[in-house]
């Protein structure tokens, strides 16, 4: 065997190569892709600042790729398995670079055959992204007002509880189309077992580790914003407290019998009431249409006020 | 008996035309690899890469079950081959967890047509569809692992440029593949020496060892951050700037370039006979 990486063991809940859909392959690529480019661009401006930041950033993100595949007792079960691990990176070195970071790390994963080539974006996703971001939000959330242990502890298991809710969704859109939220459901009470005790060790793991860090070496933890300035922690803020309120009112409204067709129907009825069900043309806006349209508008109204904002701001 | 041969003489003619030439081609081949040397694993890792990853797209676009199987079959009998099959094997472990769980999710809840086996039930829709998926992740699977046995990450890192990778992430991946051995060394001298000292005991609960875990992780994490110091002054000492871009990238050699090309378009032929199917 070439490959000079460790071996891993137990149960993982890195999607493989042949579980996707293409278009959602390359969906979850682009996705990455944005916020892999945004964590390039802030390390970069930090290693024109401060050039050790390059040799720093790697070393502990090799050492956070080796913890990440260290074998944790599992309460409960009696088994052990491996932490996610981005939440405690995210905590260390910013969830930004912790999005570059993940993504290095599972092409290195894919070495020894946990996850896949074409399903590194989708991981990337779900583990460094929406577990280092997730983690991260509650630890800055939290750390002000509960001790440090707690708020690490806490950043574990959202982070751990976000990445595996995040790959039973994108299991449930390329698998289940036609009934996403039914499997979303199925996908994630799968994972339970597991994931859940998992959840409880991570919260433990990350709670002791930055502990330890804290009363070692301080100046690891209160390293300052991670390169991130106020305007794009406000807007990651709103962003996030906008998602979540949508994320659940529709749950809500989920429970309450609702449908999630929206006013998809009164609209199309008074727009284009002669249109054929079956056309090709429907059938594409009903599997791409909306989302597309809507990404559209967001991406260009996003980038023409971020374009023009420092100049409204100062006339 | 004949008639083949004396009212319908073409299949006769291409069955000969064709095997003479291959005759004589193979032969011509066969000297050549025999001057040459026998060379194996000597495609170039860019093209294996671009393969592998245009098979495993192709397979996921795949509506029959079959093509996955016999692309399973081939990646089996060359990891035979190579003398690498109980790695090969070994590693499929992981992948199948999955594809199992998907497998046994999409038969017990997917589809209309119920068959009924007392207890439990189960749908002919989601049996097909997770079998599918269940081929597809196992041969997908087998492609990988054949890349990643036959290719070190560190050929990959090295020709990441040429497919313009951000110089900054090929630094850092550079970085990692190089400390992540050593950090795994480090962690395992650390666990011993805690274990040494008692402090694994089996005595101790769910909290206890969790608290030696994490203490060992944060003594890493302390060790690399210190180690970061020193490499990044020898880093100087060998005179890095942040601005120092490498900028040599390998050409691909014509016969590699044509070998890709050409399993590109066997690749792309596979899909569309699947679909035609």
């Amino acid at each position: 065997m070439k490959s000079s990486l460790l071996d891993l063991g137990g149960l993982n809940i890195h999607i493989s190569d042949g579980i996707l859909e293409p278009q959602w392959i390359l969906f979850w690529y682009a996705i990455s892709a944005i916020f892999i480019t945004l964590g390039l661009r802030i390390i970069n401006k930090r290693i024109a600042s401060d050039p050790s930041y390059l040799p720093r950033i790697s070393l502990i993100g090799a050492v956070v790729f080796v913890i990440s595949v260290w074998h944790i007792p599992v309460p409960v079960t009696g088994s052990s398995s491996h932490p996610v691990g981005t939440p405690l990176a995210a905590i260390l070195i910013g969830p930004f670079a912790t999005a570059v970071v993940s993504s290095i790390a599972l092409f290195f994963q894919a070495f020894v055959a946990h996850g896949g080539l074409t399903t590194i974006g989708a991981n990337t996703f779900s583990m460094g992204i929406m577990g280092a971001f997730g983690g991260y939000f509650v630890y800055r959330l939290l750390k002000n007002f509960t001790p440090l242990w707690f708020s690490a502890g806490m950043a574990g298991f959202v982070g751990s509880i976000l990445t595996y809710l995040t790959t039973a969704l994108q299991l449930a859109l390329s698998l289940n189309p036609g009934n996403v939220v039914y499997y979303w459901k199925l996908y994630s009470l799968g994972f339970i077992p597991t994931q859940l005790p998992l959840a409880f060790a991570e919260f433990a793991f990350t709670a002791y580790a930055i502990k330890y860090i804290s009363g070692t070496k301080q100046e690891l933890i209160s390293a300052a914003s991670h390169g991130k300035d106020n305007f794009t922690g406000t807007a990651l803020l709103l962003m996030i407290v906008i998602a979540s309120v949508i994320a659940l009112g529709a749950y809500i409204g989920y429970l309450k019998g609702g449908n999630m067709a929206g006013t998809d129907g009164v609209v199309e009825a008074h727009a284009a009431p002669g249109v054929n069900p079956n056309g090709i043309g429907t059938r594409l806006m009903a599997r791409f249409g909306e989302p597309l349209g809507f990404a559209f508008v967001g991406i260009t109204g996003g980038l023409v006020t971020g374009y023009y904002w420092n100049a409204w701001r100062k006339p | 008996m004949i008639e083949w041969l004396t009212r319908d003489p073409l299949n006769g003619l291409v069955v000969t035309i064709t095997f003479f030439i291959s005759l004589i081609l193979g032969r011509y081949l066969g000297q050549k690899r025999t001057r040459a040397g026998f060379k194996r694993f000597m495609i170039d890792p860019r093209i294996k890469l671009l393969i592998s990853f245009l098979l495993i797209i192709s397979i996921t676009l795949m509506n029959h079950w079959y093509f996955p199987v016999v692309i399973t079959i081939l990646c089996a009998v060359i990891a035979l081959k190579l003398r690498i099959f109980r790695d090969y094997s070994k590693k499929l472990t992981f992948p199948l967890v999955l594809a199992l769980f998907i497998f046994a999710l999409q038969g017990f809840t997917y589809g209309v047509n119920k068959i009924d086996l007392g207890i439990i039930s189960i749908y002919t829709e989601g049996i097909e569809y997770g079998f599918l998926i269940f081929t597809r992740v196992f041969a997908s699977a087998s492609i990988l692992i054949l890349l990643v046995v036959t290719t070190s990450e560190n050929e990959l890192l090295e020709n990441m440029r040429w497919f313009r990778f951000p110089g900054t992430m090929i630094e850092i991946s550079s970085f990692m593949a190089r400390y992540i051995k050593t950090f795994s060394n480090e962690g395992r001298r650390l666990k011993l020496a805690q274990e040494s000292r008692c402090g694994f005991s089996r005595d101790l609960g769910f909290t206890g060892r969790m608290y030696n875990t994490a203490s060992l992780c944060g003594a890493l994490i302390i060790r690399a951050f210190a180690r970061s110091e020193r490499v990044y002054k020898a880093m100087l000492s060998r005179a890095w700037h942040p601005q120092l871009r490498y900028s040599h990238i390998l050409p691909l050699n014509r016969n590699d370039a044509v070998l890709g090309i050409i399993l590109s378009f066997g690749i792309i032929g596979l899909v569309v006979f699947d679909r035609v199917l």
